[in-house]
């Protein structure tokens, strides 16, 4: 099976700063991966590299093919929304449609509408007379319709309402989503990509700090909720994070053993955002990185 | 071009026009208009003066009368005129049209969205340099031709009025399917003698962080500036050929008969004569001029300068 994106010390720099720090990646197909880092820690440059956007130094392929070559070649087989709302504001819904299947032989005009039939987003209204929101369903719409190897979520559902934030996710994982795909998603609303993630790649000042499959991070940390008077206990075996919730403590493990835990208080999964802030926090002692609500 | 290369640009071109209708659609139809609107007019104030407008019918009798290359003439002549206003609207629009084409997506950042078609970035820039040379020049030709015809029509109203026939007095004397292919292959020879113009507009557009109008006329104007004073400066002169001023000479001294008034030089030699334009010779003379083809080298290296910066254009 070949990777559908292979890193290799992928590096770049702006100035003096490094976006990214010698970034080794192997993404194979048939996967969504979450690419969660606070801002600026160099998300969006990986990303644009992966979409040749970007210049970039260091080896990268994406199913097989190197972005800063061959952008448009690349593009019959990766689709993306780099960020909201980027549509040409002068355009009229049926044109950018229409462009969009004369442009892109992957692209099926049923499956648009499809996606498009519960909004309001009309056929004939200008792209800046939409509200932002609407916008946002639109390119997702389009998006959708593309029958890609590769989809690339920057932030995809910033400025929509929960019902259709929802049913995007469902759409998704159960319409879109199969073997033969892979989906990177970014977004700071972790909470409500993580069931449908099957990796998590943590990234902080151009550096991977946590590259690895759900299962994994399911087996190897542990969250465990302790009564005050079995804190001081619970500190002595090592923990990775500690915070308090309704006067409890919650201490997050790593490679624990789970019935030493389970005698001091209830043992349960981490959700990713709980993950997050404690990695972050635990890699370098100042500049926390805290996830957006 | 194989036939998805060529839908690929077909759709190209026609997204120009949905960017830009007033632009390309609505203003050449309004010039046609005002230029109706203006004959008519001319002749409801004309009708004060005279008002069974006899003189008017005399002059087209008269005019019936003259022999036909001179019929033939002041006819075409009359026709090439009414371009004129259209030709010189046209240019301007074709120089704003191409500081924004590589400019106005990345400042709106749909870049983003563009980028992601599989459309490459040569293909992008093509389809501009098109735009600027063959589609906005046939949009303004068709409403030229519509003109024409309409104040043709007109003439052949007034004609019958005056007792002549409106057919050999007008509409054979224009000459018309020739009138049109010379405007037309004119159009394009045009457009090639300013693509050096038209490609140095795109290269700074592609790139200029901000203002690409005022970057592409301000770097010639600054040299232009700059080897003046320096000419001045050093041996007390003015420099024999000074790069504004070629560029100005380039841009007045196009082919089409509407410019020959801005070609300073040779304005005391013009006979005014049909040859003057309406010959195929003139432009056939103008494609093998040696500076026809510098321009076009030059033009090549900067339209590949414009495609290695909107390769590296992103949303910043």
């Amino acid at each position: 099976m070949t990777a559908t994106i292979r890193a290799r010390n992928l590096s770049r720099r702006f100035g003096k700063t490094r976006a990214l720090d010698g970034v080794d990646l192997d993404i194979p197909s048939g996967r969504i991966v979450g690419l969660i880092g606070p801002n600026g820690a160099g998300k969006t440059t990986a990303l644009k590299a992966i979409l040749g956007l970007g210049r970039y130094d260091g080896e990268l392929e994406v199913l097989g093919m190197d972005p800063s070559k061959s952008r448009d070649r690349l593009m019959r087989d990766v689709c993306f929304i780099a960020d909201v709302a980027v549509l040409p504001r002068w355009a009229r819904v049926k044109h950018i449609i229409q462009l969009t299947e004369e442009l892109h032989p992957r692209f099926s005009r049923e499956r648009c509408m499809h996606y498009l039939k519960n909004t309001k987003v009309g056929q004939d209204a200008k792209v800046k007379s939409l509200s932002k929101g609407m916008v946002v369903q639109l390119h997702l719409a389009l998006v959708m319709a593309i029958d890609a190897k590769l989809l690339v979520l920057d932030e995809p559902t910033l400025g929509l309402d929960i019902i259709f934030r929802k049913r995007f996710y469902s759409n998704l994982l159960n319409e879109y989503f199969d073997e033969e795909r892979t989906i990177v998603i970014t977004t700071h609303q972790v909470e409500e990509v993580e069931h449908i993630l099957t990796d998590l790649i943590f990234i902080k000042d151009g550096k991977l700090i946590l590259n690895s499959s759900m299962d994994d991070i399911h087996e190897r940390y542990t969250e465990v909720m302790v009564k005050s008077d079995q804190a001081e206990h619970a500190r002595a075996l090592d923990p990775l994070h500690e915070r308090v919730l309704f006067g409890r403590h919650i201490f997050l493990f790593d490679h624990a053993d789970a019935s030493e835990l389970r005698e001091l208080g209830e043992v349960h999964k981490p959700s990713v955002a709980d993950l997050f802030v404690a990695l972050m926090r635990d890699d370098e002692n100042d500049s926390l990185g805290r996830p957006a609500a | 071009m194989n036939a998805q290369s060529a839908k690929t640009m077909w759709a190209l071109l026609r997204r120009e026009l949905w960017e830009s209708p007033v632009a390309f659609k609505w203003t050449p139809i309004g010039i046609g208009i005002f230029l109706v609107f203006l004959t008519i007019v001319s002749l409801v104030i004309y009708t004060q003066f005279d008002h069974s407008l006899t003189s008017l019918f005399d002059t087209m009798a008269a005019f019936a009368n003259t022999d036909s290359d001179q019929r033939s003439l002041i006819v075409t002549a009359a026709l090439f005129s009414v371009a004129t206003l259209f030709f010189q609207i046209m240019l301007l629009i074709i120089l704003f049209y191409l500081s924004g084409s590589l400019y106005d997506d990345r400042k709106d950042r749909s870049i983003l969205f563009w980028k992601s078609l599989p459309v490459s970035d040569g293909m992008t820039v093509a389809s501009k340099i098109l735009t600027a040379c063959l589609l906005i020049p046939a949009m303004f030709l068709f409403a030229i031709i519509m003109t024409q015809l309409v104040l043709l029509l007109f003439a052949s109203g007034l004609g019958l009025f005056a007792g002549v026939n409106p057919f050999t007095t007008f509409i054979l004397p224009a000459s018309l399917p020739r009138l049109w292919t010379i405007m037309a292959l004119g159009l394009v020879v045009q457009a090639l003698w300013l693509l050096p113009i038209y490609a140095w507009i795109s290269f700074c557009s592609s790139w200029a962080p901000r203002l690409p109008i005022l970057i592409a006329f301000g770097i010639p104007a600054g040299i232009a500036l700059i080897q003046h004073s320096w000419s001045l400066a050093t041996s007390f002169s003015l420099p024999g050929t000074n790069f504004g001023w070629m560029i100005l000479q380039r841009l007045g001294g196009g082919v089409l008969p509407s410019n020959i008034n801005i070609n300073f030089n040779e304005i005391n030699d013009v006979d005014f004569n049909q040859d003057l334009f309406m010959s195929f010779g003139n432009l056939g003379r103008i494609m093998i001029d040696p500076e026809m083809w510098i321009g076009l080298v030059i033009a090549a290296v900067l339209l590949l300068g414009a495609v290695w910066f909107r390769r590296r254009a992103s949303d910043n």
